[in-house]
């Protein structure tokens, strides 16, 4: 049993820290502030792989493992979370659904454009009356000749604004009355596919967020993703991958907060001592030190399963729900130790702490995780 | 199509370097370990050129195993190959041995045309291999460069030289040294990193270069680090009290003292 990183993540590490820091850097604030994704950014992002993560090289990815995808997000969340969001929701919950069950035809059709980031992907389930019970939702596509006439809504779509291709949950109902759940992959140019305004969010605000509506869309039989009934397990597999990516991210709100807490404690001198030296501060930094080492632990043990095709669903819940659960507690610390410096918006401290709360909510509420995790361990999955 | 060569050291990330007083050694315990500074910059030197004028990057470090993963770094960047001089014999070199190594590895490589290098490391601040590799070589070193062309076999650069600029032109091969102002080193492209890990590195050993007898890192480098002291920088305020006049012949005698009188405050 090794836990040293290889050199291999090291420079992943290292490489994507660089990056981040140089380009995300500057803009970080500005995004938060402008409330939009920056397309410079986007371009950027594109130099050096970022939209093709774990993409095979043939189609233009990185086809790094799923503990590098893990140090990219958390490298690119460490400075800007919005950043980190696009990017994860994009690999892991779009690009690669279609990898893991598109075509041939699909996946040559739609990786390579992907992977450079000439197009945006986005994943929709989520509905105005269907959150948790993601078997709720009520988009219809009713079988017509050859082809589905798709009707519906969605909301909260992440990459709503900025995507180009949209991978899309739907009820479905053949000639034969068959029914069940289906995946779509539609592009944005498609007629009756309207994208709705921008939503105006309290953390994460330089990412694109919107709603979807679908008006008798015409969806050819050649864009459902994999079987016409693998829809729910799709999704759900598709959320599994998606959840290592929101571990990495709450991951990286985290480390940011803390190395901040560290350095600013380290530098404030109050009673004629930096207050790091009183143990009501100090005790707060050792508790965020092992909070963060733990999360990390768990967060790369779930992406060395997934690599090595284990199941991974109730490691990829566990992270998920404690890596969002510690970063929504250190920030909140962190301005805590900020005292007023860390409530004002000259320091970022109050952003990591409005951009880390969505990671308990969104890809499955923390409730739902621990459900996910009971009936692991209930059904003997110790 | 230029064959150029980039040295690169493997040296612990600096922004933490702690030092054992006692020894007066680098604490190498859980230090990160990275690309020199400058060499980074070097090796973006090197993939400029051969963007521009063709050719094939080698970067080459002399090191322990440890020291591949400098060079996959290097090749993540764009090189198209690495070689690792190793063997227990080098270790501890200083910078005549290093160079007498170096100097037996490009004969042994022959056709190389642009060795680039920085201008010092990291860890160790000599600034000497450049100057030493020249001439063990026999070939032209040039510094202070901030515009160069390549045409055949011909090399022509504009180089700092006090308050001017030189134009110079060479023959090929020659050495570049560079700093990291030099340059804007570009970002690794995440989808070169596993070919960077799964290329193979070339290995130079002991027995692989001629003349060993004068090599050997431990016991045959004239350098010996005796001490290393922690630098102090020491200031010392002095007040001047009185009236302005008395304040002003106070001055004049402290600059006295200091000899700065005969530069100036003679010439009434």
């Amino acid at each position: 049993m090794d836990f040293e990183l290889s050199e291999k993540h090291k420079l992943v590490r290292r490489s994507v820290r660089t990056f981040a820091e140089d380009v995300l850097g500057p803009l970080a604030s500005i995004m938060d502030r402008e409330a939009r994704f920056s397309l410079e950014v986007a371009k950027k992002l594109s130099k050096i792989n970022a939209w093709g993560l774990q993409l095979p090289q043939n189609y233009g990815g990185a086809e790094l493992d799923s503990i590098s995808y893990a140090i990219a997000i958390e490298e690119i969340s460490r400075i800007c979370a919005s950043t980190g969001l696009t990017i994860s929701v994009h690999n892991s919950v779009s690009a690669y659904p279609i990898l893991k069950f598109g075509s041939v035809e699909q996946k040559e059709k739609y990786l390579p454009n992907l992977a450079s980031g000439k197009k945006i992907g986005a994943f929709a389930w989520t509905e105005p009356n269907a959150g948790s019970d993601a078997g709720a939702i009520e988009c219809l596509a009713i079988e017509e000749n050859d082809h589905f006439i798709l009707n519906g809504s969605k909301i909260f779509v992440t990459n709503g604004g900025i995507a180009s291709t949209y991978l899309i949950g739907a009820k479905y109902q053949t000639k034969d009355d068959k029914k069940g759940y289906v995946v779509f992959i539609l592009d944005k140019d498609m007629k009756g596919f309207e994208i709705g305004e921008h939503e105006d969010k309290l953390g994460l605000r330089g990412s694109s967020t919107t709603s979807l509506y679908f008006h008798d869309i015409y969806v050819p039989k050649e864009n459902i993703l994999g079987q016409l009934n693998d829809g729910f397990k799709i999704g759900m597999h598709a959320l599994d991958v998606g959840r290592i990516g929101i571990a990495a991210q709450a991951l990286g709100i985290a480390q940011a907060a803390y190395e901040h807490s560290i350095n600013y404690s380290k530098g404030r001198i109050q009673f004629n001592k930096p207050i790091s030296q009183f143990q009501g501060i100090s005790f707060k930094l050792a508790e965020m030190a092992t909070k963060i080492d733990s999360a990390r632990l768990l967060l790369y043990r779930t992406a060395f399963l997934r690599d090595k095709g284990s199941n991974f669903s109730k490691e990829t819940a566990m992270s998920k729900y404690y890596a969002s659960f510690i970063a929504r507690d250190i920030t909140q610390e962190a301005i805590q130790i900020h005292g007023g410096y860390g409530y004002m918006k000259d320091l970022p401290i109050e952003r990591y702490y409005r951009d880390a709360k969505v990671c308990e909510i969104y890809e499955g509420s923390n409730e739902i995780m621990k459900f996910i995790i009971s009936r692991e361990i209930l059904r003997g999955n110790l | 199509m230029l064959n150029i060569y980039v040295l690169i050291k493997q040296v612990p990330k600096s922004d933490n370097l702690q030092i054992n007083w006692k020894t007066g050694a680098l604490i190498r315990k859980n230090l990160e370990n990275v690309i020199n500074p400058d060499d980074i910059h070097g090796i973006e030197l090197a993939l400029t050129i051969k963007e521009k004028y063709g050719g094939k990057v080698t970067a080459i470090t002399m090191g322990p195993l440890q020291a591949e993963a400098a060079l996959r770094e290097a090749i993540a960047m764009g090189a198209d190959k690495g070689i690792l001089i190793t063997d227990p014999m080098f270790a501890y070199s200083d910078t005549l041995q290093t160079t007498l190594v170096l100097k037996e590895v490009f004969e042994k490589i022959g056709d190389y045309n642009v060795i680039i290098t920085g201008i010092e490391t990291s860890d160790s601040s000599t600034g000497q291999v450049p100057y030493q590799l020249s001439e063990a070589l026999g070939i032209p070193l040039i510094t202070d460069i901030f515009n160069y062309e390549f045409e055949k076999t011909l090399f022509r650069c504009q180089r700092n030289f006090g308050h001017e600029s030189q134009f110079i032109e060479v023959n090929l091969p020659i050495i570049m040294r560079i700093g990291r102002h030099f340059n804007t080193t570009r970002h690794i492209p995440l989808s070169r990193i596993k070919r960077a890990f799964e290329i193979e590195i070339e290995h130079i050993d002991f027995n692989a270069i001629n003349c060993p007898s004068e090599i050997d890192g431990c016991n045959k480098s004239p350098t010996q680090v005796i001490k290393t002291e922690k630098l102090i920088h020491k200031r010392k305020n002095e007040f001047i009290n009185g009236t302005i006049k008395e304040k002003i012949q106070q001055i004049l005698q402290i600059m006295k003292d200091h000899g700065v009188e005969k530069h100036w405050i003679g010439k009434k």
